[in-house]
């Protein structure tokens, strides 16, 4: 059974990631003005892409948070028949025991989104070709908010990093192959296109709440993650020294292949065990309960195994039942890096030139707290996850209150290291909505369309 | 040793009293009982304890539910003893506490007046979880301390990584034998004593026997129970309320401030004899399932909850349900829809506001937001709540468990290679 998505309504970061358009600018809005703000929408409108499109030169998407609905006239009975999370927000006070955004990543320091910056009420998402294109969409952009007062906040620059993040592992290998997009796959790996947009029957084959006005968008999580290169790097660097203090760059590349789950390549730790095999850069066709159960070969405690358990999963691992479940956690994945990149050397050798670097994680959902903040919370940042002991994500995970530690099993007694520091840090972040086109003319006020979001 | 057990102290709170009781609950605790008014630390083999209030309500036909305080301790002693320590060592505590229900002794009361009010209170709970019965809480706190020592040895030894298991497992052992703070580990955990064995294969046997009496006339009623069982499931109103924002933060607020939380929940049974009689036989089959039935450590595919009760309320209109369970609140009803919907449907169908159940077992639950929103709707604020070895997962003390069994058992081959591979 296919679903019929309606293409031409959904915006077009739905159905793909455009990585033909290797640059992006995230553009941070806030709407003092209801009216102007409803205008400058009704403009932006006609240069939206949609799921339909295959830009080639330029993409244009964008976003609302619970605060930008209200100010653009979204009554508050129809914004509270969002979720839950979307309307209370990514800070939330209870959230940042959700999210470990605690210490350093606490959202009072964060440079956006934050309680000590204005208000986030929107995010414009650019996309192109390359530099000089980009730079003209930017200025027609800005032309636009000009004339009808809307403000930026801020400027989120992106770097084509060539499908690598900046630890120097590629990323986006494995995302979820979504029921009624692009190319098809074995049913037990297929996920509905309910799990990311609303309007369409979700893995419990039901709709999730919404109100109308939600119908053909998805929640959009969008977090501002800076990466410690050179910490990452010092640190598996001071792990693996040898007994007589020399480096040991083949243990130092191992153990961080333990902690991301695949070499810098791409290649899973399942399928390549002993060495980096670039061959198997793309090769995401493996499962942890069948082929590795125990994790001698891709640690429990590693990124990927917890970011996506796979067939792992209790009560029944290695069971069509653990692809079900796993089926209910999943991720539609669309960030972009920032930063320029840093070899191994220059991070553990060369002076600090104080650039920042990392990852705008964004990722569609049609449930946050089932999908995003459950893989947060109880796979990745949970140091008690599959039975381990103390362990969060060594990758992005947090170090503190608990955590710290990472084991990897072996033949024999297994490896552990303490007191791992957190490498990823938190600097902006919030809960977006990206609605159908429909609903985008309906908020703008357009005429011809039904302004009343009420019936769902 | 007997096994663990479970006590219940249910006394209303007094008219006006409640905000008082308020006032001393959030002194003790914001989700996590701090040690103040009663140092739950200091009490002998206790795993788990709590105190909420369950607010007043009213049921279905505008009667008044009075509101309770509900004091609920997992216990290695018997409840008797447990209230026996509680009096005699934090009486002041048990005054500023229960001194706001109603009947509690004026004054202050000597520990004899305390603790026959207590006694008066004790509630009986129709059905009880333990993880894995017969495990003391002083030995979940030793096995914990080998587990740390013994990593931390292996952590000083790499060259052990490359030894045959036994060579470990020996090493192991000295190590263990050396240490005078250790040298328990050598030797079994104490396991409940033959009488309290015996105790509980009579019991088996009684619920067996009457299982086997009650057969025959359960199935020819069966017919009648099933077209009663249909009519109530179509009729039951079955609405999607959602709790507002601030609820949802006032009690999210509360949560997640250790690796393990709480969950407790009161309902409504439905009305009428029909739902009695099926809440009372449910939670009277469950208790004996999960008290004879179970392999330890697993409730039907969930192997993460510690200890779990159900309770009845105000002449048993209304259920408690507690649990103590790891990790977040969504990962848990995600493993009660996933796992264990039939189980949960089976009691929970009989309590007003749930999601539409068919055949007592399907639905219900896996109507997903419905039922995450029926459980917030229900859910009571635990402010005050004690956890003996809130860093330990339910997996983690099981694995502790076998860490110390393999020291004293006699493993070779495979056995010996996995308990060293899960060191």
């Amino acid at each position: 059974m296919t679903v019929d998505l309606e293409r031409a309504d959904i915006q077009g970061l739905f159905a793909r990631g455009y990585s033909n358009l290797s640059l992006a600018t995230f553009v941070l809005l806030r709407f003092e003005d209801g009216l102007s703000a409803r205008s400058w929408l009704g403009e932006v409108l006609g240069g939206i892409t949609t799921s339909e499109d295959r830009p080639e030169r330029r993409a244009v998407n964008v976003a609302l948070t619970a605060s930008g609905l209200s100010r653009l006239g979204v009554d508050g009975e129809t914004v509270s028949k969002f979720s839950s999370e979307f309307v209370s927000g990514m800070t939330a006070p209870h959230r940042r025991r959700i999210l470990a955004d605690e210490g350093t990543s606490a959202p009072e320091r964060w440079d956006w989104g934050g309680p000590a910056t204005p208000p986030v009420d929107g995010v414009l998402l650019l996309y192109a070709t390359h530099r000089a294109e980009l730079t003209a969409l930017e200025e027609e952009q800005a032309a636009l908010r000009r004339r009808h007062g809307v403000q930026d906040l801020h400027r989120l620059g992106t770097s084509d990093l060539d499908g690598f993040e900046p630890f120097g592992w590629r990323d986006g290998v494995s995302q979820p192959l979504v029921e009624g997009l692009g190319k098809s796959g074995p049913e037990n790996l297929t996920v509905k296109a309910g799990e990311f947009l609303l309007g369409y029957p979700n893995e419990y084959g039901r709709l999730t709440d919404h109100p109308a006005l939600g119908h053909n968008g998805s929640y959009l999580v969008f977090r501002q993650l800076a990466q410690d290169v050179r910490g990452f790097w010092r640190y598996l660097d001071g792990a693996t020294r040898t007994a007589d203090g020399a480096e040991d760059p083949g243990a130092r590349l191992r153990l961080g292949a333990k902690f991301v789950g695949r070499w810098p390549s791409g290649a899973p730790l399942v399928l390549a065990p002993t060495a980096d095999e670039p061959a198997l850069a793309e090769e995401n066709d493996f499962r942890y309960h069948r082929d590795d159960a125990r994790g001698a070969l891709c640690p429990v405690a590693s990124h990927i195994r917890r970011a996506n358990p796979r067939d792992s999963l209790d009560p029944d691992p290695g069971s069509d039942d653990s692809l079900e479940l796993n089926r209910r956690h999943r991720l539609l994945r669309r960030g972009r890096e920032y930063g320029s990149p840093l070899t191994t050397e220059e991070a553990l050798h060369g002076e600090d030139d104080g650039e920042p670097r990392g990852l705008h994680f964004i990722c569609l959902s049609g449930n946050i707290a089932r999908q995003f903040e459950f893989v947060q919370q109880t796979w990745l940042n949970n140091p008690k996850f599959a039975g381990l002991y103390d362990d969060a994500d060594p990758l992005v995970g947090p170090s503190e209150p608990f955590g710290g530690c990472f084991t990897s099993p072996g033949e024999g007694v297994r490896e552990r290291y303490t007191g791992v520091p957190r490498f990823v840090t938190v600097k902006g972040g919030a809960y977006f909505f990206m609605p159908g086109l429909a609903a985008l003319r309906s908020i703008a006020g357009e005429p011809g369309n039904s302004s009343s979001p009420e019936g769902s | 040793m007997p096994f663990q057990s479970a006590l219940s102290v249910v006394a209303p709170v007094r008219d006006g009293a409640a905000e008082e009781l308020d006032r001393v609950l959030a002194q003790m605790g914001n989700g996590v009982a701090n040690g103040e008014v009663i140092d739950f630390g200091s009490l002998s083999g206790l795993h788990f304890a709590r105190i909420v209030v369950v607010p007043a309500d009213t049921d279905h036909r505008g009667r008044p539910l009075p509101a309770n305080i509900v004091y609920l301790a997992d216990l290695d002693v018997s409840p008797e003893e447990h209230l026996a320590e509680l009096v005699r060592t934090a009486g002041d505590g048990v005054d500023r506490v229960f001194g706001h229900c109603e009947g509690y002794p004026g004054g202050t009361p000597g520990e004899r007046e305390r603790l026959d009010w207590l006694r008066s209170r004790v509630a009986r709970e129709p059905a009880t979880y333990v993880n894995t019965r017969g495990r003391t809480q002083q030995q979940i706190s030793q096995e914990a301390g080998l587990r740390e020592a013994v990593s931390d040895f292996l952590d000083r030894r790499p060259d052990l990584r490359d030894r045959q298991p036994r060579a470990v497992r020996d090493a192991i052992r000295k190590f263990v034998g050396r240490e005078p703070g250790l040298r328990w580990a050598l030797e079994p955990a104490d396991r409940p004593g033959l009488g309290a064995r015996i105790r509980e294969w009579a019991h088996l046997a009684w619920v067996g026997l009457l299982v086997l009496v009650a057969l025959p006339f359960a199935l020819l009623a069966a017919p009648v129970y099933v077209v009663l069982l249909r009519r109530h499931e179509k009729r039951d109103p079955a609405p999607h309320n959602r709790p507002d924002e601030a609820l949802v933060l006032e009690l999210a607020a509360l949560e997640d401030h250790l690796p393990m939380n709480p969950f407790t929940a009161v309902g409504q049974v439905k009305p009428g004899p029909f739902r009695k009689l099926t809440i009372n036989v449910i939670l009277y089959l469950l208790n004996a399932v999960t008290r004879h039935l179970l392999k330890p450590g697993d409730l039907v595919g969930v192997k993460t909850i510690h200890f779990a009760r159900w309770l009845f309320l105000n002449d048993r209109r209304q259920v408690l349900f507690a649990s103590n369970y790891d990790g977040s609140l969504e990962s848990y009803m995600d493993d009660f829809i996933d796992k264990i919907s039939w189980g949960l449907n089976l009691v929970f169908t009989n309590g007003i506001g749930y999601p539409r159940t068919r055949w007592l077992i399907k639905d219900g639950c896996r109507d997903e937001l419905a039922f995450k929103d029926y459980l917030r709707l229900h859910q009571v604020r635990t402010r005050v709540w004690y956890s003996a070895y809130g860093r330990l997962s339910a997996a983690n003390v099981a694995a502790n468990e076998q860490l110390r069994k393999g020291l004293h058992s006699d493993l070779r081959g495979d056995r010996e290679q996995a308990w060293v591979q899960a060191l």
